[in-house]
């Protein structure tokens, strides 16, 4: 028997690795290892206000912090019993868009695009193609300075609390990522061009379930409470309440990362699961994206989450320009926070972070302090599926020399975009 | 003389610093002209683990036992320790209660896979090793993370805020949420250098800086109670980031 070993996996967020466990040919066994510490956060909020909730939660994951903020507050706010104004969930979607535009682009250009290359790292890339970084870096800037207007800071957002936010955002703030979004419209075309340049990564294909928020006829990361799997043609629907007959998890040895099936069968979450789930992401924009970059949907290829990301990417920017083109129109009223009346009850929030579905669902007493508390990621969810394709990866492939095998699996994993400080952060059974 | 080498590292924690470092996109390019980045996981997949740095800037806070020794062999091939973020500096969120029992969460959290796992009370990077420099904030801020490289690459060390957060809220002529409203802000014992950030949207201050040096929390204990809040409320509040008491 021989063993294939990734001891830390680098270019992603947090700490893990891959072991594969061969028999001559034969894929005995393949782990995703999570060794992040355990941080225990869904312990330690208990007993914490309702206010004091987000800021603690949002700091399981930088790249993800925005969600992570907004998810809890929607959790929270659905067990007290607060309706926030149409406004509110305005700046929240067009948060989580600058989130999503922020991260992507991080992703594309820092950590996944340097494989394709055969580089080690963005700034090994700078070194022959600036162009290239300098544009990733701008469209990431992007993604930060919507972050930083609306949320107040570009990690871990302190402007979005319980029943509205500290202060809207003022018209010049606007006009700025106006100006700065039209002025990325070349580079979203540049970034098509590039991902479309890069060598073909189809190492790797097997059908796939896909999972994301019910989003119908638009294209939403904050609103929505019906998850939704499709699965070899076949959908089904399960409101936001009902989460666990989704994810089911159950705690492995192996990793800080409980495992999630549907039915016993893994399932993927994410850019990629987004598009298949819900036809209505793909708008004239983002379907033209995705002939340039060929992908055809639904993907047996988990590689294709990259090309996924960039038709995201291409349609956050432009819908981004919508609605702040709508906020500089309509104006923003100053209309402060809905009060809160601590209440008991449970609640659950669903939104789609930019790495796939997040839930978050919290239990308070009468005082509106927390009695329980679950959180299941993204990454969490995605675990048992990216084992399955690291199994499929080494199967599939014809050069059966341990650099090759190593160098795959590393760029399946990284296709997934883990967070790996979120993926520890899971259930209170 | 060549380019100072330097080692970005991720302890436990959410990787926001290193994400507040890779978020200078203005400076990015020009940071990596003058610096010599020779170990950076989060960032490459081409890194000497085992060479002598002049500086290490490390985030994140001890939980793991793996964590402890990788924090150790940092120290020993490091000219300068930098602990990077409120987590490095003071225990972060990780560190809000340091009492509680462990065995307990983690059987409730994972069941009983939980007894195997590696984990234990968060620890600041000071309780472990030597740390030259502190530079706090949940993350880190932007210019200050920059001035430190700007005064490494000169030989000095920068000097960053050491009074409270309410010194620079009063520049900004917020109203005081904390006299003028009644409400938890911890302002007055954390420290500066954020520009009072929740104050200017009118959100009171939770700490994320951690604590001053010469904190008083008790004056602002009973002042509070005076207003008719609860000890037990502003003393989470005040643990959120830093234990109380903890002192570097």
């Amino acid at each position: 028997m021989s063993t294939i070993v990734i001891d830390h996996l680098a270019r992603v967020e947090g700490h893990g690795g891959i072991t594969v466990e061969l028999e001559g040919d034969a894929v005995k066994n393949v782990r995703f290892d999570v060794f992040e510490g355990a941080r225990l956060l869904e312990g330690l909020v208990r007993g914490r206000r309702y206010d004091e909730i987000a800021p603690i939660v949002s700091r399981i994951c930088s790249i993800c912090s925005p969600a992570h903020s907004l998810t809890s507050l929607k959790a929270t706010e659905n067990a007290l019993g607060v309706q926030v104004s149409p406004q509110t969930e305005f700046l929240r979607e067009l948060l989580l868009r600058g989130e999503s535009i922020q991260s992507h682009a991080l992703h594309l250009f820092f950590l996944a695009v340097p494989d394709y290359l055969d580089r080690p790292s963005a700034i090994a890339v700078a070194a022959e193609h600036p162009a290239a970084v300098m544009l990733g870096l701008r469209l990431k800037r992007l993604g930060n300075l919507i972050q930083e207007t609306i949320g107040g800071r570009a990690i871990h957002p302190v402007n979005a609390v319980p029943g509205g936010f500290g202060r809207v955002p003022r018209i010049d703030q606007l006009i700025a990522i106006r100006g700065a979004l039209i002025e990325a419209i070349p580079d979203a075309d540049a970034m098509l061009d590039l991902i479309a340049s890069l060598p073909d990564a189809g190492f790797c294909h097997t059908p796939t379930a896909y999972a994301a928020l019910h989003s119908p006829d638009s294209d939403r990361y904050y609103a929505g409470d019906q998850l939704m799997i499709a699965s070899n043609g076949d959908r089904a629907t399960v409101p936001a309440a009902d989460y666990r007959s989704l994810t089911n998890e159950k705690p492995v040895a192996h990793s800080h990362a409980k495992h999630s099936t549907f039915h016993g069968s893994p399932f993927m979450v994410g850019s990629l699961a987004r598009l298949t789930v819900n036809p209505g992401r793909l708008t004239e924009r983002s379907a033209t994206a995705a002939g340039r970059l060929k992908l055809s949907i639904p993907s047996d290829n988990p590689m294709d989450n990259n090309k996924a990301q960039a038709v995201e990417l291409v349609n956050d920017l432009g819908l981004a320009l919508d609605m702040v083109e709508r906020l500089i129109h309509d104006g923003v009223k100053d209309e402060g926070c809905v009060p809160v009346t601590p209440r008991a009850g449970t609640g659950v929030g669903v939104t789609e972070a930019p790495r796939g579905l997040l839930v978050h669902s919290y239990t308070y007493d009468e005082q509106g302090c927390v009695v329980s508390a679950d959180v299941i990621t993204p990454t969490a969810m995605n675990a048992a599926s990216l084992e399955q394709h690291l199994r499929k990866t080494v199967e599939q492939s014809a050069e059966r020399d341990e650099p090759t095998l190593k160098k795959k699996l590393q760029m399946i994993a990284r296709a997934y975009d883990p967070c790996i400080s979120c993926s520890v952060h899971l259930i209170r059974r | 003389m060549g380019k100072p080498t330097v080692g970005i590292f991720g302890l436990t924690g959410c990787a926001g610093d290193q994400l507040a470092i890779l978020n200078c996109e203005d400076e990015l390019l020009d940071l990596v002209a003058f610096i010599d980045i020779r170990d950076f996981l989060m960032g490459s997949s081409g890194n000497d683990t085992g060479c002598a740095l002049d500086v290490a800037l490390v985030e994140g806070a001890v939980l793991t036992n793996r964590d402890a020794e990788m924090l150790r062999a940092i120290r020993q091939r490091s000219g300068l320790l930098v602990a990077l973020g409120t987590c490095a500096v003071w225990g972060g969120v990780a560190a809000l209660d340091r009492n509680a029992d462990r065995a307990r969460l983690l059987e409730e959290i994972y069941g009983e896979t939980g007894h195997g796992y590696d984990s234990m009370p968060a620890r600041a990077l000071h309780e472990l090793v030597k740390v030259d420099l502190r530079i706090t904030g949940c993350p880190i801020e932007k210019d200050q993370f920059l001035a430190a490289i700007a005064g490494l690459l000169n030989g000095d060390l920068p000097v960053y805020p050491d009074y409270a957060l309410c010194t620079e809220c009063r520049m900004r002529e917020n109203n005081c949420l904390l006299i003028e409203r009644g409400e938890v802000c911890c302002g007055p014992l954390t420290v500066a250098g954020c520009g009072a950030r929740c104050p200017e949207l009118r959100i009171a201050c939770i700490g994320c800086r951690g604590p001053l040096d010469d904190a008083n929390p008790n004056s602002m204990l009973e002042m509070l109670e005076k207003k008719g809040i609860g000890r037990r409320q502003v003393e989470d509040k005040l643990r959120t980031f830093a234990p109380i008491g903890a002192r570097q």
